[in-house]
């Protein structure tokens, strides 16, 4: 990984990834991409380490870190904006209340 | 990466290799415990194990509590067992199992003492000082990777325990094991979540079934109880540093036990048979885990930590690593390795293995853990059930 980026993303197909330092609102996250640097814009303060989405997401939607299903959103999430506690939720407590696993 | 990866370590009977040389005071009754933790106060060298559990531990729960007393006594790191009893019978057979150990041994009964606990004090003081003369004299000799006995283990997580810390770890086992090491993982339920990612390196379908029933167990245990595992983890600490579910936190949890196979699934406190990887099946809880995980002859142990986690072993050389940038700036006497800088993208995640390595054999070869300096460090029991 190069200096310089404020935000990591695991793997290319994630939805979400980390802020390095905290971010403020209107703050342009980098972070690597396969065809070079990758840049979203935040729009609300994200603590250090926490999550952001890279794309907006609708509500449902399950969110991939690492390449692996990580949860699934509970509500509509814009790119750049906080995921946590209060938009995501375990997909394996949802699946199971829809009668799975 | 060093060109010699060895270290200097105390080769004990059994062929393995301790990467320190304790002088054990192991209590064995509630009674001696008084005496035991008088004698490690006084003794500078002493390590000393006492839990309040003795008699009225039955059936399997007492045969759990056999095997864990006999592993710290027989630990790799222990030099020396100053053996303290109420219980005359239960404490020879103690000794006597201890015998083909190959190390001093000496037992000393509250009965033979006039049941005087302050007695047994003095005449502790004195074997132990005696015993520690002795194991000042003994010299390290030339070891390598393979024998090193990792465990590993993560404590308070955080997102930078996923990303950085726990990868790190992984690595590091990935390198004692392909020495002709071993390297050991417990805490099941944080394997709930991140199960199918561990079965695909089950190195064959019963060990992959064994994986899976462990956790099954675990999960059923919890509904039994009323926990709802989903509700209450990740808690709070995890949450407030950014894990938001329980398979993000697992997912990262199991990075730690890095790429190799898994050789099987052990019981808590049983020793692996041979090098490679392993999983044990026991609490996630760290003094259970630790001691459990200890127990199976783990000469050092590398604990991960987001936020910050002073809980070590007593008889392994805790190595405390966090990537969080701030906890490495704030815990100064906590963080062993500071492992942030593959979050700035100052040091690729080689680079900081090659180092983690170096600080690893510099540990086993002598160099204390603030763990240690510290004396934070314990080794528990843990109970199956009710006592009589």
């Amino acid at each position: 990984m190069s200096t310089g980026f404020n935000a990591i993303r695991l793997a290319d197909g994630d939805t979400v990834a980390h802020a390095l330092t905290p971010l403020e609102a209107g703050t342009v996250a980098g972070m690597d991409g396969p065809d070079g640097p990758v840049s979203v814009v935040i729009r609300e303060p994200i603590p250090i380490y926490h999550k952001f989405a890279t794309v907006d997401l609708d509500a449902g939607t399950q969110v991939l870190k690492g390449g692996e299903v990580i949860g699934r959103t509970t509500a509509a999430v814009r790119a750049g904006c906080h995921v946590h506690t209060h938009n995501l939720a375990s997909d394996r407590a949802l699946s199971a209340d829809e009668g799975g696993a | 990466m060093s060109a010699d990866a060895t270290f200097r370590g105390y080769r004990r009977g059994d062929g393995s290799v301790g990467t320190r040389n304790h002088l054990l005071v192991l209590s064995t009754t509630g009674l001696t415990g008084a005496a035991a933790r008088r004698i490690g106060a006084i003794l500078p060298g002493a390590r000393v194990i006492a839990p309040p559990y003795g008699s009225g531990v039955v059936g399997d729960d007492g045969a759990l509590r056999d095997r864990l007393m006999l592993a710290f006594a027989r630990h790799p790191n222990v030099g020396a067992v100053l053996l303290l009893s109420g219980k005359p019978p239960e404490a020879e057979a103690y000794r006597d199992a201890l015998a083909a150990s190959g190390k001093p041994v000496e037992l000393l009964v509250l009965d033979d003492h006039g049941q005087d606990s302050l007695r047994l004090t003095d005449v502790g003081v004195r074997a132990g000082a005696r015993l520690l003369r002795t194991l000042s004299a003994q010299e390290r000799t030339p070891a390598s990777l393979a024998d090193l006995r990792v465990a590993v283990e993560c404590g308070r997580s955080d997102p930078s325990s996923g990303l950085a810390a726990n990868p790190l770890v992984g690595r590091l086992c990935d390198r004692v094991v392909e020495a002709g090491g071993a390297a050991i993982a417990g805490e099941t339920l944080e394997w709930f979540g991140a199960e199918h990612l561990l079965e695909r390196r089950a190195a064959d379908a019963a060990v992959g079934s064994a994986i899976r029933e462990a956790v099954a167990r675990r999960t059923r245990h919890a509904a039994r109880s009323g926990i709802d595992l989903i509700g209450n983890n990740p808690g709070p600490t995890n949450i407030a540093g950014g894990l938001s579910t329980l398979e993000e936190k697992s997912l990262g949890a199991i990075l730690k036990t890095g790429s190799s196979p898994i050789r099987g699934v052990l019981a808590h406190g049983a020793a692996p048979h041979g090098k490679g990887l392993w999983l044990m099946d026991q609490p996630f809880y760290a003094p259970e885990s630790v001691s459990g995980l200890v127990a199976s002859g783990a000469n050092v142990l590398l604990f991960t930590t987001g936020p910050g986690n002073s809980y070590t072993s007593l008889l392994a050389p805790t190595v405390k690593l966090s990537a969080n940038v701030e906890t490495c700036g704030r815990l100064t006497e906590q963080i062993d390795f500071d492992a942030s800088a593959i979050l700035s993208g100052r040091a690729t995640l080689a680079e900081m293995t090659a180092l983690l390595t170096d600080c690893v054999l510099r540990t086993a070869s002598g160099m204390l853990t603030f763990g240690e300096i510290l004396s934070e460090g314990e080794e528990v029991l843990s109970r199956l059930g009710p006592s009589l």
